[in-house]
């Protein structure tokens, strides 16, 4: 239906859902339960480090995932990705931090709350941002957004009783479930001779919190939310005569998109064991982490969640993988090589990942991977779904 | 209708997991083992024959100068401690990893780096050494970071080799006065860097005011500001007797340039960071005359016996110019080996055996390339002498000692933030 509607300067089509055979669903279904078998295995074989790694990358692909929606299927342009996800991690480590710090505020909730909580918050903070939103368009509001970014990064240098200052910072509180903690502490746990400490515990919560992402995401896409962003995005006029209400829609794909953030930023702040706010516009919370997570819904094809994952993959995954090989494998050099490094190799690679993208497939990988599928399921025509 | 890239993706998924089950797991092989044949306990990082000790440099980003520089006197020391034989019967070994300070990169090195070292002879990098407390922590792993904040002694595993930049401002601003270049009841402008370093350093200047009356005018910047002229300026409009930085080379170029254009002429005191040789030969070196710069560890040429030592054995090791922290690198060194040879007179040289230890150090020498430094206080820093040195061109490494280790009344009687 929206791909009906002329286009105009929207980024590349993303075909509506079809129908597929009864078959191919299956085989697809089977792929997707035998990827998160192998994930979910991972932890007895991978070291700690690698499944450090690993728990980045899931950072990105949950924030990358909720970018993509906004960007790609709602069409509008945020930069403003990095301050969201420093409201998810403030908000969680002032819910559960303790009450009675003299230092810095907390309310001491249960952590599970405390994270819903500090989705709610980022998700609100996202709806209060929807009437700017709704007025600007393209590069106006990606702008208009990058400002939220440097309000961030005020905010966190002043409101030191719940940031806990850049002198600092604060520590959040553990992640517990049910009493259960995913940290080194609780009850000893090994299967299969490995212990499952903090970071055997903290892929699990990730791993679940990532596909719970995908699947709500993948849901809105292909339901009636989805379409209605896609009609927005599409022809704004046409959209409101079939009934889409716009403001309602674009303030709809903002606020998701900055509870995604949120939860992202939550996982940062496990991840790092510390809430640090940033003491310039680069760091974990700047301007730096927007650009990455829009390359990472650039490079994985602008409205795709599993191209999210793949360009979370591509973006965060690289240089913690080519640092922990260096180190292994004793590349780069001895002391002070100032030619190659990890981080600068894989700048290069997913900049240049980025502009093959633009020049060559604007789908990004996931309309390669949708060619290459499709190819498979011969006599279709290539309408895959969106997701 | 067939999906043959699908069906492969399902069975390439399958068969990896097969594959990987089939594999053994990791687990297994903890890391302590019993005592050895002279009755010394051991722990990660500890053989029969090596102690090996991490390095969390940064070769390759924003600091990749000074992380060379400290990892190279590290090295230097390790080269000459095993020359002497090494710390009991062992040879010491250094593991390095290149974070190129990212936080998150440390923070993925750390678990693959952690359980083959017995400690940290650097750490270098705020974020970094942020990121880590939790883990330091939790490994009992002592380390000593390339930063002096006196905010980071609430962990009784940093061993900050040196000063604070607290202290160090107030010993700084006891010279000032004591020189007569301010008086009680004057104002004094402070431009800091927002964060662990300048709000360490701001500590300090409130601390000395309070106590001589001063009127402190914090500026607040970030480390990427560069042009500072119409900071100074407004603080020129607040009659300011003397400004205190607590910024990046560059800035402190800047605010000694503008100091002269406007006439302003006020003497400028600054933490150990803000100077850099490279100063020397930038636009605002004919204007660095008023700057006082207090450490507590001494430049790459000083003018000490074990300074000379060490800078002889760089030239002869090394080809690249060498900086302050080659020395420092050095010293970190020879603490470590002070605290191991403790460890080993206790016969433990497990993590807790070396934690021990290091509280049992309280006269740490590192033939004055740092002041004494004593461990035995949780919470305040090892040593509160510093130097005062000023820029001068005409020495080598670009400064010259004004006033030796001295440690101010003012800076005895100032309580850290973890102090207990």
């Amino acid at each position: 239906m929206s791909d009906v509607v002329a286009e105009k300067a929207a980024p590349p089509k993303i075909p509506s859902p079809a129908r597929e055979t009864g078959r191919g669903r299956w085989v697809r279904r089977l792929a997707w339960v035998a990827l998160l078998l192998v994930l979910a295995a991972l932890p007895l074989y991978l070291e700690a480090a690698w499944l450090k790694a690993g728990q980045y990358v899931m950072i990105g692909g949950v924030g990358a995932i909720g970018l993509t929606m906004l960007v790609g299927q709602a069409g509008q342009l945020s930069l403003a990705h990095a301050f969201f996800l420093l409201v998810g991690a403030t908000g969680y480590t002032v819910l559960s931090g303790p009450a009675d710090d003299e230092r810095v505020f907390g309310l001491g909730l249960d952590p599970g709350l405390a994270l819903v909580g500090a989705v709610l918050t980022a998700a609100l903070l996202g709806l209060a941002f929807a009437p700017v939103a709704g007025r600007l368009r393209g590069i106006y509001l990606g702008v208009a957004s990058l400002s939220l970014v440097f309000l961030g990064l005020y905010l966190g240098q002043s409101a030191e009783a719940l940031t806990g200052g850049t002198s600092t910072g604060r520590t959040p509180a553990a992640f517990e479930l049910f009493g259960f903690p995913f940290s080194n502490g609780g009850p000893e746990i090994e299967l299969l001779g490995v212990p499952f400490r903090q970071a055997e515990r903290t892929w699990y919560l990730f791993l679940v919190l990532t596909a719970v992402a995908f699947l709500l995401a993948r849901g809105a896409v292909r339901g009636r939310v989805g379409r209605s962003w896609r009609a927005v995005r599409d022809n704004e006029a046409a959209a409101t005569a079939m009934g889409v209400d716009v403001t309602r829609a674009k303030a709809g794909a903002f606020a998701v998109s900055s509870a995604y953030a949120g939860l992202a930023g939550v996982m940062t702040a496990l991840w790092f064991d510390i809430l640090k706010p940033d003491e310039s516009e680069y760091g974990t919370y700047g301007i730096n982490v927007s650009i990455a997570f829009l390359a990472m819904v650039i490079i994985g094809g602008l409205g795709s969640i599993p191209g999210a994952l793949v360009g979370a993959l591509i973006v965060h995954g690289l240089p913690q993988a080519l640092a922990l090989y260096s180190a292994d494998l004793g590349l780069f050099g001895e002391t002070g090589g100032s030619a190659l490094t990890p981080a600068l190799i894989s700048s290069f690679v997913y900049g240049a990942a980025i502009v093959l993208v633009v020049l060559f497939e604007p789908g990004g990988l996931a309309a390669i991977g949708r060619r290459i599928t499709s190819r498979g399921l011969s006599r279709k025509p290539p309408e895959e779904d969106p997701s | 209708m067939t999906s043959t890239p699908t069906r492969f993706a399902a069975c390439a998924a399958l068969s990896a997991a097969l594959v990987l089950s089939a594999c053994g797991t990791k687990g297994g092989g903890s890391g302590s083992s019993g005592p050895d044949a002279e009755g010394v306990r051991t722990g990660s990082g500890v053989t029969a024959t090596d102690i090996t000790l991490g390095v969390m440099t940064d070769k390759t980003g924003v600091f990749k100068n000074l992380g060379l520089g400290i990892t190279q006197g590290n090295e230097l020391w390790a080269k000459d401690i095993n020359a002497a034989g090494g710390v009991c019967g062992r040879q010491v070994r250094l593991e390095t990893v290149d974070h190129g300070y990212k936080a998150d990169t440390a923070k993925t090195l750390y678990p693959q780096i952690e359980p083959k070292v017995a400690g940290f002879v650097q750490m270098l990098g705020s974020p970094v050494v942020a990121a880590l407390k939790q883990n330091l922590l939790s490994d009992k792993a002592v380390a000593a970071p390339a930063s002096w904040s006196s905010e980071l002694l609430d962990n009784p595993y940093v061993m900050i080799v040196g000063t604070t930049y607290d202290v160090e401002m107030i010993d700084g601003l006891s010279y000032l006065q004591e020189k007569n270049l301010i008086a009680d009841g004057d104002t004094i402008g402070h431009i800091y860097i927002d964060g662990e370093y300048g709000q360490n350093g701001l500590r300090g200047s409130k601390h000395y005011a309070g106590k001589h009356n001063l009127t402190v005018k914090e500026v607040k910047i970030t480390s990427t500001d560069t042009d500072l002229t119409n900071i100074v300026t407004g603080l020129k409009g607040d009659g300011v007797k003397a400004i205190l930085l607590t910024t990046s080379p560059p800035q402190t170029g800047s605010v000694a340039a503008v100091n002269k254009a406007l006439g302003l002429n006020v003497p400028l005191l600054g933490n150990n960071p803000v100077f850099d040789p490279a100063l020397l030969k930038s636009p605002a070196a004919s204007a660095l005359d008023k700057l006082h710069i207090v450490a507590s560890s001494v430049p790459f040429s000083a003018d000490l016996p074990k300074a000379k030592d060490v800078a002889a054995k760089y030239k002869a090791a090394y080809r690249e110019p060498a900086n302050g922290g080659v020395p420092y690198g050095y010293a970190v060194g020879e603490v470590w080996g002070t605290v191991l040879k403790k460890a080993c007179e206790n016969k433990d040289l497990t993590r807790d055996g070396i934690a021990k230890a290091l509280k049992e150090t309280t006269s740490a020498g590192t033939e004055n390339l740092v002041a004494a430094l004593d461990f035995s206080k949780p919470g305040a820093p090892a040593t509160r002498q510093v130097y005062v040195a000023q820029p001068d061109p005409g020495a080598e490494g670009g400064v010259r000692y004004v006033k030796p280790l001295f440690e101010a009344a003012e800076a005895r009687d100032y309580v850290a933030p973890h102090q207990k």
